[in-house]
């Protein structure tokens, strides 16, 4: 098996004048990449997400641990010596080389013979959409093209692992959503191990097998989207996530801050937890005003503030005693309901998601 | 470690070769001016070359005679440089793309051309009996050579002066050019939406924006005049001379006992270029001259 | 209204003429005169013994030209080997008295070569570099190298790290990157650097006359007794063969570099057809 494994990877960096304080550190990271995985890291900007890819590719140097592709340990291995492909934010092809020339950089990098190498190289081109465009300079290609191109240039030499940097993030968002099809479309068919760290929450759902969401040079949490999405393991995850309805509450007693309106929670099994998520499609909303809370349910009573067309649904915006509530419903239901009007929100407890800070 | 050393490893074979051909020349000159001079038995150190340079009227005067010529060559070399500038550039709005690239590089060509022709163009077309003297016989102004002025080789130094207005005033243009290309582009719609006329975009806008990168252009063209050799050496005369001249004569006018005093006028020569050198950067980066064309 | 721009154009048109091409009139035609008297403004007999002379007659000019480029480009050659580094270490690296070594490189722009060159003569004479080619190289070192220098660091300045990251990762080693990456795109701003090179050491009179003693005979050294007072007519026609090897020098890098990138262009437009 030729995985990936990060062991205890660290990073600090100094400010030049002040050495006592790092600028910005990345904690130990442990994580295991499987072959053929796609894996991306999710996080704000400056949450070092970038810093422990270029880890992985060998431009920064490591402060402690190890990492290991298989049964080789590549910690000192030099960049140029991993065998990994990187593809940048910017397409970065070199613009004094054609198209062609550019995605057999890398096999020229390896002395493969130049007819081998122009042949790969035309036979990726086919791949990423580009065939015919070969003899042309990378100033004759729109961003979208260059960045086809750079993929090539990375895939040609069967790289172990594909190291991608935000890749898509400087092209339009129509642009985007094309590449993004593509990159599934050339995961499936090579199978090729990727490492893809991005900010866009949808292009890492999108695209990723798992996603490891980073904060403030913290690795937070690993999973799948769907676990992501359901069950995000902190308050930092969930935000960044865009989750909506998170309540915070103490022991047991999750809701508003005012005591009166307090949910009471008869589980003292999350005693430890603090925090409450109810996901908008988890409430139902109801112009029953008689319904109360039960051992199974809870119930929000407030006053619809906003409807809001999202995707063939609709987002209710309720305003509770003290906090604002987000329900998504349907079409339909939406008519029954207007803006001021008063409305009961209610959950199953079964399905509510704690969390502890 | 070695991370930490490569940029001092890179950057040493260039330093090291200044530092032994240039620093060490200036600092072999330096001793030598004290009268230190192991090769031929002088190891005592004295002021003795500084005190008779201080002493002697030939320095004073060659030193008045030099900040004169800079001062006025930088002068006129700025004026005729903003000129020219302003011309290229009124040109380069009218006239199509070919025509310009041609101008562009017509009107740097005294500068490429090396300063003893240079030098020798002014002699060709200011001497005495010179180009402009034949014109002027022709068209009856002048009747015989010694009417028309002295010009070169004259003690006041017209020649060196008008060799260098010339040659220099290219590069004030030059210097001069981007900043006007830049107000161009930007600021006359600008100017032009708050309701600027001509006259208040050239005084408002244009002046102000030339004027350090004129200043210090001005400035540059001081310290090298200030310090060049070919010109006054080919254009000047024997007493007056300026500085660079007056140190090669005491150079090499073959008496050792000359040479502390020759190195001494170089060493005050090289710290009044360094002083006004520094004070041309100061006022450069104090007024972002250079953020328009770099 | 129309004519008065016309008027303007044809004003300017003059003024630029006067100021560029006018000085060198009197050049020219004194390299084909002979025996030119005041007050004629053209020569009375026009000859061409004095080009006949430079050109063919001494065999020295030749010599002297040679002389000359083989200084200037040994120079320059030497000064791009030393510039690169220390450009690339100036604009990339955390340097502690980054100031100290841009005051050291950038000294000899401001205080004139002369100064230098007059103080270490005796110790050139001691070691005898002085009368050779080699020792007046090494003059010409220090008022050329600052500019080269420069010209590179302008270059690494528009050169951004990720594109030898990106050769990295595509398995180029330290001189693949630096051949395939850095170098095409630096080789502009050499050439920049190059021509101020060569136009600096070519036009160097004292320095070259000071070191070689007059023994290594560059064009200005030939030239210099025929300017300060030889015949007129030699001397123009020095003058404008000088001049013109300066600017030859220069229009040939120019042309290099313009057809290096042609000839990228042809490739890349030779590809739209296909």
């Amino acid at each position: 098996m030729n995985q990936l494994r990060i062991i205890q990877l660290e990073k600090k960096f100094e400010d030049r004048k002040k050495d006592e304080n790092p600028v910005f550190s990345l904690k130990p990271v442990h994580l295991t990449i499987k072959e053929g995985e796609f894996f991306s890291l999710l996080g704000p900007s400056g949450c070092g997400k970038t810093t422990l890819l270029k880890l992985l590719a060998g431009l920064e140097q490591a402060d402690q641990g190890e990492i290991w592709i298989g049964e080789t340990e590549i910690t000192n291995v030099p960049p140029e010596s991993r065998n990994f492909a990187m593809v940048f934010q910017q397409p970065l092809l070199f613009p004094h080389m054609n198209i062609e020339d550019n995605i057999a950089f890398g096999l020229k990098m390896k002395k493969v013979k130049r007819a081998e190498r122009i042949e790969r190289a035309r036979e990726m081109l086919g791949h990423v959409g580009l065939k015919g465009y070969g003899q042309r300079f990378p100033d004759e290609l729109s961003g979208g093209q260059q960045q086809r191109a750079a993929l090539a240039r990375a895939l040609v030499s069967d790289p172990r692992v594909l190291l991608m940097d935000e890749p898509f993030s400087a092209l339009d968002p129509s642009l985007r959503e094309e590449m993004r099809i593509l990159l599934s479309r050339i995961h499936q068919e090579f199978g090729t191990t990727v490492v893809f760290v991005t900010h866009d929450r949808e292009e890492a759902f999108h695209l990723s097998d798992r996603i490891g969401v980073m904060s403030d040079g913290n690795l937070l949490q690993v999973a799948g989207a769907k676990e992501l999405y359901e069950k995000p393991a902190s308050i930092q995850v969930a935000s960044f996530l865009g989750l909506k309805n998170i309540l915070k509450g103490s022991a047991g007693k999750f809701g508003m801050e005012n005591r009166s309106q307090q949910v009471e929670l008869a589980d003292s099994r999350k005693s430890s937890m603090t925090h409450l998520i109810i996901h908008p499609e988890k409430l139902q909303l109801s112009t029953d005003l008689e319904k109360q809370s039960t051992a199974e349910e809870i119930i929000f009573e407030g006053i619809v503030k906003q409807l809001r067309f999202n995707h063939g649904f609709y987002l209710c915006t309720v305003q509770t005693e003290n906090t604002l509530l987000e329900c998504s419903i349907s079409s339909r239901q939406a008519e029954t309901v207007s803006i001021g009007q008063k409305v009961k929100l209610s959950a199953q407890l079964k399905g509510l998601h704690f969390v502890s800070r | 470690m070695l991370r930490k050393i490569k940029p001092y490893l890179l950057l040493f074979p260039a330093a090291a070769t200044i530092v032994l051909l240039f620093f060490g020349g200036l600092f072999d000159g330096f001793l030598k001016s004290l009268g230190y001079f192991p090769a031929i038995g002088e190891t005592g150190f004295s002021l003795k070359a500084y005190s008779s340079l201080f002493h002697s009227d030939a320095f004073w005067d060659s030193l008045i005679v030099t900040i004169r010529i800079a001062a006025i060559s930088s002068v006129l070399s700025a004026f005729l440089g903003a000129i020219v500038a302003v011309v290229v550039f009124m040109m380069h709005e009218k006239s199509r793309s070919g025509a310009l690239n041609l101008w562009n590089r017509l009107f740097q060509l005294p500068l490429t051309i090396p300063h003893l022709v240079g030098g020798y163009v002014i002699v060709l077309l200011f001497m005495q009996s010179g180009f402009l003297s034949k014109i002027l016989a022709k068209v009856g102004v002048i009747e015989q050579i010694p009417d028309f002025p002295v010009l070169v080789n004259d003690s006041f130094g017209w020649g060196i002066i008008l060799a260098y207005t010339w040659k220099e005033a290219p590069f004030v243009a030059l210097m001069v050019y981007p900043v006007l290309e830049r107000i161009h582009r930007k600021w006359r719609d600008v100017s032009r939406v708050y309701g600027a006329g001509n006259w208040d975009f050239i005084r408002e806008i244009v002046v102000p924006a030339i004027l350090p990168a004129w200043t210090v252009a001005a400035f540059i063209v001081f310290v090298f005049t200030f310090s060049a050799f070919e010109v006054p050496y080919l254009l000047g005369v024997t007493y007056p001379s300026m500085l660079p001249v007056y140190s090669y004569q005491l150079y090499s006018s073959g008496t050792l006992a000359d040479r502390p005093e020759a190195l001494a006028v170089n060493l005050i020569l090289a710290l009044l270029t360094v002083l006004l050198g520094l004070i041309a950067y100061y006022f450069s980066k104090r007024w972002n001259v250079l953020k328009g064309w770099e | 209204m129309k004519r008065q721009r016309l008027l303007a154009n044809t004003f300017l048109f003059i003024f630029l003429l006067m100021f560029i091409v006018l000085p060198f009139v009197p050049l020219v035609l004194s390299s084909f005169s002979y025996n030119w008297k005041w007050p004629n403004v053209l020569p009375e007999i026009f000859s061409l013994s004095a080009w006949k002379y430079v050109l063919f007659d001494n065999s020295g000019t030749w010599q002297a030209i040679g002389t000359s480029l083989l200084i200037a480009f040994i120079v320059t050659a030497i000064n791009i080997i030393l510039a690169v580094p220390a450009a690339n270490a100036l604009v990339r690296y955390p340097l502690k008295g980054r100031w100290l070594f841009e005051a050291i490189i950038f000294a000899p722009i401001v205080i004139p070569a002369f100064v230098a060159v007059l103080g270490i003569h005796l110790t050139f004479l001691r070691f005898g570099l002085t009368e050779t080619i080699f020792g007046v190289v090494l003059a010409h070192l220090s008022p050329t190298l600052p500019y080269v220098v420069r010209a590179a660091m302008t270059s690494y300045n528009t050169l951004s790290i990720d594109w030898e990251d990106q050769a990295r990762m595509l398995g180029a080693g330290p001189l693949s990157r630096f051949y395939h990456v850095v170098l095409p795109h630096l080789l502009p701003g050499i050439a920049a650097g190059a021509s101020l090179s060569i136009l600096i050491s070519l036009s160097q009179y004292l320095i070259t006359f000071i070191i070689g003693s007059g023994q290594v005979m560059t064009l200005p050294i030939l030239l210099f007794p025929f300017i300060s007072g030889g015949d007129p007519a030699i001397a123009s026609a020095y003058s404008l063969v000088f001049a013109g090897m300066a600017v030859a020098a220069l229009l040939i890098l120019d042309l290099a570099l313009k057809r290096y990138y042609k000839k990228k262009q042809a490739a890349a437009s030779k590809g739209v057809r296909e």
